[in-house]
């Protein structure tokens, strides 16, 4: 999966249903320092897992994979091959 | 500076769904003499606060304003309650205390009420030790805002006291509602009954007993915990199963360390919690006016308090489980049609449906809200942590907050529900878990 698309898909997600309006984010920005907190990070999770239709196993549930819509979107492209 | 902007205030502000339900709590805090829905932030400085830079900030602040000149309106036979702004000229009045003993508050603040009837919905107080150390108190009706609501509203006093008057009024108070079909409130109303219901199903063990009937005083231990030993607590968190966030271990924590003194009691039994839960759009920097919070409903039975990895993994499932289901927005959609009904009713029907008992205890966490914050009014914030408002039944509230990567937890209790031997072993026990020692 190109992760690009990734990026783009989780990012269109965060933007219409997390995030204020104002306020933008690049594959690299960190997503707590934008006030993304645990509650909107399994909201992204959920969103992930149905998107791409896998399960997120728990050793993938680590902080440096929720970190980035960057770390987001390699998590998913390891899962998925 | 510009001069203040009275026309730019909004005369009238619908309450939403979860200020109406704190009014309700407050008019349960009064029926059970638990000294009112009243919330407490402390900054602790190392130098002197001068009281004049405070005074200024707060003079040129439309915010601090409106929320001096305001009354509760209860509306209409079904309408919905608001603030209704009038200018009467109210500013804030700002209480300073000399007191002996560093880093503690005089008891009368720590008392105070601040009623609904009243003039003021805030206040602050200046308490200053020696050595020329401070502590700044901010104390609001929870009615007002919740905790996100202060860190707001900090962030908008901070930028007023380094010359940035560029706020947007608009943002600091309720956006417009979205009117939603009828049809679709009562739908969702009853969906979100039944899983309430089925979530708070009798017999729930709680740190109140079951003969506890009213209290007369509230007290607060502080657990401050330093910026290693948080490193590891965050560890342990990761360890036992909390990935994406600290609250389930946290919340895990509490609820074994409540279970030990119910088990020496010997009314253990189900734990049933309601957490608030953030519905403001992240990132924002508003409204700061009103409570926007709903809850997720926590149900731990015994079994899943055996050791520390399955009662996160109860919480954490619960957790996924209630935010597929979309139940915090589901029940922020009834709190919003609850408003409509007259406040003694509304307070017959909460006491009815809980069978007279709220919750096992009370938890609530900061997050990340505080952790980052450097400096009030120009000067460094050395540490800070918030009073949780006494709340009767259950009687022991624990409130978790961050500041500069150091937790602290606030507990509220009375003495009347937690003799000082069981707070004792609360306080060891929450540190046990927490730390991982003698796990």
């Amino acid at each position: 999966m190109d992760e690009n698309i990734i990026i783009a898909d989780i990012k269109k997600f965060i933007e219409t249903n997390i995030l204020a309006g104002d306020i933008t984010l690049d594959a690299e920005s960190i997503l707590q320092n934008v006030g993304i907190d645990s509650f909107s990070m399994i909201e992204i999770l959920l969103f992930i897992q149905e998107k791409y239709n896998m399960l997120v196993p728990d050793d993938q549930l680590i902080p440096e994979n929720f970190k980035t819509m960057a770390s987001l979107a390699r998590m998913v492209n390891k899962l998925s091959v | 500076m510009k001069p203040l902007d009275k026309s730019i205030l909004p005369e009238k502000v619908l309450l939403s769904g979860s200020d109406c339900f704190h009014r309700v709590l407050d008019k349960h805090a009064h029926t059970h003499r638990s000294g009112g829905n009243v919330m407490r932030i402390v900054f602790y400085f190392n130098t002197r606060l001068p009281a004049d830079k405070i005074k200024k900030t707060f003079s040129d602040s439309p915010l601090i304003y409106w929320l001096c000149n305001i009354k509760l309106q209860k509306g209409p036979p079904f309408g919905i309650p608001c603030w209704r702004y009038r200018d009467k000229g109210n500013e804030m009045v700002i209480n300073e205390y000399q007191h002996a003993v560093p880093n503690e508050l005089p008891e009368i603040i720590l008392q105070r009420d601040i009623s609904l009837d009243g003039e003021r919905f805030i206040e602050a107080d200046i308490i200053y030790y020696s050595g020329n150390k401070t502590a700044f108190v901010l104390s609001w009706n929870h009615i007002l805002m919740d905790v996100k609501g202060i860190g707001m509203l900090i962030h908008h006093l901070n930028e007023l006291n380094s010359g940035n008057e560029d706020y947007e009024i608009t943002l600091l108070f309720p956006a417009q509602e979205k009117k939603t079909g009828l049809f679709s409130h009562i739908k969702n109303m009853y969906s979100v009954k039944r899983f309430i219901e089925a979530s708070s199903k009798a017999p729930i063990a709680s740190i109140a007993g079951k003969n506890a009937r009213s209290v007369v005083t509230f007290k607060n231990r502080i657990l401050y915990f330093t910026a290693e030993e948080t490193d590891t607590i965050n560890e342990h968190a990761i360890q036992n199963g909390a990935r994406l966030g600290d609250n389930p271990f946290y919340l895990s924590c509490c609820c074994r360390a409540v279970n030990n003194v119910l088990k020496q009691r010997q009314q253990t039994g189900t734990l049933w919690i309601p957490i608030p839960y953030d519905g403001r759009l992240k990132g924002s920097l508003g409204p700061v006016i009103s409570n926007t919070v709903a809850f997720i409903f926590y149900r731990v039975p015994e079994k899943a308090l055996a050791n520390m990895k399955e009662t996160v993994a109860c919480f954490s499932s619960q957790m996924t489980g209630q935010i597929k289901e979309k139940m915090p927005r589901k029940y922020g959609l009834l709190l919003n049609l609850m408003r409509r009904i007259p406040l003694r009713l509304y307070y017959f029907l909460v006491n009815r449906s809980g069978e007279g008992s709220f919750a096992s205890f009370l938890y609530s966490s900061a997050g990340e809200t505080f952790n980052g914050l450097k400096t009030l009014f120009g000067e460094t914030v050395s540490g800070l942590t918030i009073f949780p408002s006494p709340t009767f039944p259950p009687g022991l509230t624990f409130s978790f907050q961050k500041h500069r990567e150091a937790l602290n937890i606030n507990m509220a209790y009375s003495p009347d529900i937690v003799d000082n031997p069981e707070l004792h072993k609360i306080e060891r026990d929450l540190k046990h878990f927490l730390l991982g020692i003698n796990e």
